[in-house]
């Protein structure tokens, strides 16, 4: 028996009573028979709809184990966000700790190049006075070792003024340089917004095949190299200096 | 423009204020208030007598350019001299700044000299 002959015999009476109904303008009858006809088909129905899921969901399983889609979302974009925000917390407290240093060293070069040139002040003035006076350097002879002391301190005045006039310049100038911090930081930041987007994609497509996949961390690799620590990320202990470090060979007999 | 002028300056990088505060205080201005976004910047505006607004372009909350849209629209803000000092560097943001209504613009990284330079040109027009 054909297959086309099976379908006939299944479904000719219900057919059948689906026009008598028709043709006798019943209503109740003609709803009847659609319903019929609708039950015998839906077995076939779901089965394929079954059919459709699993296959769906292998894909999924395939494109998850593939991607490492799941872990990337779950776990390395979290991280590689918490890195960013802490190469921004050590730059800022760079900056900040340089700008420290420059705010108390500045006056201090400033002070330096003032009093310097009120001491080559007072030395013009003491030469002007000892114009006339003819036995100035037989006075300053007459402690020895006194001339050369006052020759040299001469000397050392103007390059101590200038000395610390370029001091303070270049401070300025580093000043300056820590604008770095604030434009690499806006940098990060808009690379972490992106990856925050991307975080949340992969997120929604892990989530989708979250259900059916058991998931294997991959493990970290010490012997790869992570780069410095990173608190609240690395994983593993870490230690919190070079006593820690020193410590922890000593341990090891080095 | 004398030298007790008062400056607010706005920038969500704090390091990036401090650097601004200092050059500021080198320049002879010493009295200089901070703000880290707009949004902050605004009631410090509204409630002080402030002569001179630096402000950056990109931070969270309220930006630098709906800072300055806001301060022009007050009445009472309307004129106040206003520099932008922003790492923004886009010909249309310029554009946009300058209808907005800022005095100067400022590229980050920028120089003492530049800021000294901008800072005068905007207080030479308005002694004018």
């Amino acid at each position: 028996m054909s297959s086309f002959q099976i379908l006939k015999l299944e479904y000719s009476a219900c057919v059948e009573a689906l026009t008598d109904a028709l043709r006798a303008g019943d209503e109740a009858a003609f709803f009847a028979a659609v319903d019929h006809i609708v039950h015998m088909r839906e077995p076939g129905m779901f089965k394929e709809l079954r059919q459709l899921t699993g296959d769906l969901q292998k894909a999924l399983e395939r494109f998850s184990i593939e991607s490492r889609l799941q872990d990337i979302a779950e776990n390395e974009i979290p991280d590689a966000r918490a890195r960013l925000t802490h190469v921004i917390n050590m730059t800022d407290e760079a900056a900040h700790r340089t700008l420290d240093l420059v705010e108390q060293s500045g006056p201090l070069a400033e002070r330096t190049s003032q009093e310097a040139a009120a001491l080559i002040e007072s030395f013009e003035k003491l030469k002007d006075r000892a114009t006339g006076t003819p036995n100035y350097e037989s006075v300053l002879q007459s402690i020895e070792g006194l001339l050369p002391l006052v020759k040299s301190v001469e000397k050392f005045l103007p390059s101590a003024r200038s000395n610390s006039e370029l001091i303070r310049r270049n401070l300025a100038d580093v000043l300056m340089a820590q604008g770095y911090q604030d434009l690499t930081g806006q940098i990060i930041r808009s690379v972490m917004k992106l990856v925050e987007e991307l975080e949340s994609a992969l997120s929604n497509l892990a989530r989708l095949s979250g259900d059916v996949v058991e998931h294997a961390t991959m493990g970290e690799s010490a012997s790869k190299g992570q780069g410095p620590a990173v608190p609240g990320v690395s994983k593993g202990e870490i230690a919190s200096g070079q006593t820690d470090v020193d410590a922890l060979l000593s341990g090891l007999g080095m | 423009m004398s030298k007790d002028m008062k400056f607010l300056v706005v920038d969500d990088f704090s390091t990036m204020r401090r650097i601004v505060k200092n050059l500021l205080h080198d320049l002879g201005y010493p009295n200089v208030t901070e703000a880290d976004d707009g949004k902050t910047a605004l009631p410090m505006l509204q409630a002080g007598a402030f002569d001179f607004l630096i402000s950056d372009w990109n931070m969270p909350g309220m930006s630098g350019l709906d800072l300055v849209k806001a301060v022009r629209s007050d009445a009472k803000l309307a004129k106040l001299p206003v520099l932008m000092l922003t790492a923004e560097a886009k010909r249309e943001q310029i554009i946009e700044a300058a209808q907005a209504g800022v005095n100067g613009y400022v590229i980050k990284p920028f120089t003492a000299e530049t800021l000294k330079e901008k800072l005068d040109k905007i207080l030479g027009t308005l002694a004018k």
